[in-house]
């Protein structure tokens, strides 16, 4: 019962990690323009977290740099799964003007799976809003084969 | 004081600063906004200058025989490789590419985010010479490598 009361109030606040991987800064402004009482992303419930542990939607911006990706690995290993990754831009998915160069090393599929994805340079806060709406109900259905996963597990051993 | 109660008796009934986006449409992005690319297969010339001007190659061309005289040309815009400079509308002559005002590039498998379009092409007529015109024009290049020759000895020996 309680498992329900905390999935159900969970739906409602997805919170954001946001990893900048090497962006040029306009993408992360965005992201933060999404927060502010223009476009209020907040009455939704997500919120920006200061830790990869309380994140349920992990936002990466930038076409990871040499210097970024050790410690976005390392980030991303410490969200508790279940987690969406959202690609923010053009930069995480193919590196955009930056493609060939070596001092980057993507696209982010490389290293972790993207459930959703924003083009644009930069998109528009709309459309932001949009995917994360998207990544809060991929979320939910991970969330909830996680549980049903679980449930045949325990079923299972018992 | 009382310029701020009127200013707080107003906003008690002004419409909110938030946009209400997610329960209305999008709203229209400001003029001139450069968003999704959309490519008209029609007027397409394959002069290939789009390809040539775009910093982050979000293009692809295949062509392929489909006989003996035409070709298919394919032309694939990648919307999350596009960095949205317009250089490729500015450049097309044909204004086959224009940016259109969509900006909800959100998906979550690379082909949403493709823009394609293929059309039908005759192949350019290969030159047609009788041998002795061949004969003679080859006999014209080796006399005039030959002088060239020459004059450069001569420049040499001096
Ligand atoms: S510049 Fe225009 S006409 Fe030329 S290949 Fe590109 S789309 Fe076609
Ligand atoms: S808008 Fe710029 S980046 Fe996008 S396809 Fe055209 S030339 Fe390339």
């Amino acid at each position: 019962m309680f498992q329900k009361m905390i999935d159900d109030s969970m739906k409602r606040s997805p919170w954001i990690f946001h990893i900048n991987a090497g962006s040029c800064n306009g993408c992360d402004i965005e992201l933060v323009s999404v927060l502010t009482p223009r476009y209020d992303a907040e009455r939704f419930g997500f919120r920006l977290t200061g830790s990869p542990r309380q994140a349920d939607i992990v936002v990466v911006s930038g076409p990871i740099t040499l210097q970024s990706r050790d410690r976005m690995i390392r980030t991303l290993a410490q969200v508790p799964e279940p987690f969406c990754v959202v690609s923010l831009g053009s930069c995480p998915r193919s590196g955009n003007v930056f493609k060939g160069s070596y001092a980057i090393d993507g696209p982010l599929e490389k290293w972790t799976h993207v459930d959703v994805s924003v083009g644009g340079c930069t998109p528009k806060p709309e459309a932001i809003i949009a995917a994360l709406a998207k990544a809060s109900a991929i979320l939910e259905e991970k969330r909830k084969a996680m549980r049903q996963a679980d449930k045949a597990d325990k079923e299972k051993r018992s | 004081m009382l310029p701020y109660v009127g200013r707080a008796l107003s906003n008690l009934f002004r419409k909110p600063a938030t946009e209400r986006f997610p329960k209305t449409d999008a709203p229209e992005p400001a003029k001139n906004y450069r968003g999704r690319l959309s490519y008209d297969p029609t007027k397409c010339i394959n002069c290939g200058q789009c390809i040539r001007v775009c910093a982050p190659q979000a293009m692809t061309r295949t062509i392929e025989d489909v006989d003996s005289e035409t070709q298919k040309i394919t032309f694939t815009f990648d919307m999350t490789s596009c960095t949205y400079c317009g250089l490729c509308a500015d450049f097309c002559s044909q204004h086959t590419i224009t940016m259109s005002n969509d900006y909800m590039i959100v998906g979550t498998k690379p082909e949403d985010f493709m823009v394609t379009g293929s059309f039908l092409k005759k192949k350019p007529v290969a030159p047609k010479f009788t041998p002795e015109q061949i004969a003679a024009m080859k006999a014209a290049a080796a006399k005039k490598k030959a002088e060239a020759d020459a004059a450069k000895a001569a420049k040499a020996g001096e």
